[in-house]
């Protein structure tokens, strides 16, 4: 059922050897490749057939979902919505990414729309990694869209990363906080050759007491371009903060546009911004610990992006 | 073990280091101090390979390696203890100390850890970024620099960021590790702690060894280099020297 393939995407994306434990919906080329629901975490297909709605029982605690996409099929453009139901007090994680094999010269994509509607005093902890790998030529798309809705007391760590050979991404985050919840969002993204990404970001402190953090963290080398847009609005006595550094190697290029919007006296909203080449204390450091300029370039890299 | 020829570095046509020659022996510890601007970290930095001589030449252990990169000197044993130690982000202590010890077994870390006195495990996985203190990174880089169990280990001012009660112990450190593991050491300082552990003083001068031998002689020299290196500050508009 799963190819060499699909194992090598699989565990890039997801890090599964082989089929995951609990709930999982792998779907490959577009169609549902194997699923399986828990006894607190059940998976149904839409109404519509594009996608998958995910609903998680009020106290479900500990557990995870798996729902990899896999794409190897040549000229296919993939968009599915999935709609993610967290009930009250739930304690869960959600591994999604995608992977593209390309092997010929035609193009392949993929598009997935995540909405979660995480509900009172729920956590939810999403993780999301994007690869295209393959020796063909076409271009790899992937246009990763997640809108979340925080109830109140509610939590969500999102943790989103693009970590090569994927040619163009246009990447969009929406949030709305609700009374007291926490978001938090860590965006890595690499690009190199002539690849570009767009990463655009929409949050709103609706509820007071809400907190959001969200950390960009971009490498770009060779020609490749990565623009990353980030609006905090603060409606409520609320904590915002963005924090997005871009590493440039080579000729990269990349605009940085953090933007804060109070809308409420009582609200709190900072950000801290750079962009540059690595630092050369830290190459320095490295190199007098016995590592070469690209052994040190490398593990600074690999820090950033960790 | 460490030799210095006729070691000239310039920039826009100045002497920084203006002629130095010294030979560094094996096991001993030596203490680099002088006023502000005087050359001492510039000359650290050369023997180091972060900056590159303009003339002259180094050898250590009968080898030139005044064309060599900071990484070549590395391995042929030199260590460097930075007086600003770099931040990171996404690196902590225990990747450091891996690097430097070149392993990441968990006994030798703790090992390493033990050395140091560092006896707070939690510490380990401390990210080496901006949130660290002063002293906190400084005892990262005297750990990361004694982890690499170099032949030479070379300390450019220790103690900034340290607080009072933490420099005698850091002395008794670099001594203990010069002699339990023969370590040449070398330390630019100010600081008169570092001075008295010194078997040698060196002092440098606008760029020039000045004086060699022990704390005791260097003492009445010290005092009057330190008084005033702006020599321009004589006129009645200027406002003098605040000694």
């Amino acid at each position: 059922m799963l190819d060499v393939i699909d194992k090598d995407l699989l565990k890039t994306v997801a890090d599964l050897e082989g089929l995951p434990k609990g709930a999982f919906n792998i779907r490959k080329n577009g169609k549902l490749l194997k699923r399986e629901v828990s006894a607190n975490i059940n998976i149904e297909s839409n109404a519509d057939g594009s996608g998958i709605v995910v609903t998680i029982k009020p106290g479900t605690i500990n557990e995870s979902v798996h729902i990899p996409v896999i794409l190897s099929q040549a000229g296919l453009y993939d968009v599915v919505y999935n709609n993610f139901i967290i009930g009250e007090g739930a304690d869960v994680t959600i591994i999604a990414g995608c992977g593209i094999h390309c092997g010929s010269q035609e193009p392949e994509g993929h598009a997935g729309i995540h909405e979660f509607r995480v509900g009172k005093g729920a956590k939810v902890k999403y993780v999301e990694k994007h690869y295209a790998s393959g020796p063909g030529r076409g271009r790899r798309t992937l246009n990763p869209t997640t809108k979340v809705f925080l109830e109140a007391g509610a939590t969500a760590e999102m943790e989103l990363t693009q970590i090569g050979g994927v040619d163009e991404a246009n990447r969009t985050n929406e949030a709305t906080l609700g009374p007291d919840s926490l978001l938090l969002i860590t965006e890595r993204v690499l690009t190199e050759g002539n690849q570009k990404a767009v990463s655009a970001n929409t949050i709103i402190l609706a509820g007071a007491g809400s907190r959001a953090n969200m950390i960009s963290r971009s490498v770009i080398k060779g020609d490749s371009e990565q623009d990353f847009y980030a609006t905090m609005e603060a409606l409520a006595p609320c904590f915002g903060h963005i924090e997005c550094d871009a590493i440039i190697m080579d000729n990269g290029r990349n605009d940085t546009v953090p933007s804060l919007k109070a809308r409420h006296p009582d609200a709190a909203l900072t950000h801290e911004a750079s962009i540059g080449k690595i630092a050369s204390d830290q190459l320095m450091k490295l190199m007098s610990l016995g590592l070469t300029y690209d052994e040190a370039v490398n593990r600074i890299i690999q820090g950033f992006l960790k | 073990m460490l030799e210095l020829k006729d070691l000239y570095f310039s920039v826009s046509g100045r002497n920084i280091i203006d002629g130095m020659n010294h030979t560094f022996e094996k096991g001993k510890f030596y203490g680099i101090t002088g006023p502000n601007g005087s050359g001492k970290t510039t000359l650290a930095k050369l023997i180091m390979g972060i900056n590159q001589v303009s003339s002259g030449s180094i050898s250590f252990q009968g080898k030139e390696i005044s064309s060599l990169s900071i990484t070549e000197r590395a391995r042929e044993g030199i260590a460097y203890s930075f007086q600003q130690p770099a931040r990171f982000k996404g690196i902590t202590f225990r990747d450091l100390l891996a690097m430097a010890a070149g392993t990441d077994d968990e006994e030798m870390l703790l090992a390493l850890l033990r050395r140091v006195g560092i006896c707070s495990l939690s510490f380990l996985d401390n990210p080496v970024d901006a949130k660290l203190s002063g002293g906190e990174i400084k005892k990262i880089e005297l750990a990361t620099t004694i982890a690499r169990n170099p032949k030479l280990a070379i300390y450019d001012e220790p103690d900034t960021g340290i607080d009072l009660w933490t420099i005698q112990p850091m002395v008794r450190l670099l001594k203990r590790e010069q002699k339990e593991h023969g370590t040449t050491t070398v330390v630019v300082s100010h600081n008169r702690a570092f001075l008295e552990a010194a078997d040698i003083v060196l002092m440098i001068s606008e760029g020039k060894l000045v004086y060699k031998g022990d704390l005791k002689g260097a003492l009445p020299m010290l005092n009057d280099l330190s008084v005033c290196n702006y020599r321009k500050c004589v006129g009645d508009k200027d406002v003098g020297c605040y000694r």
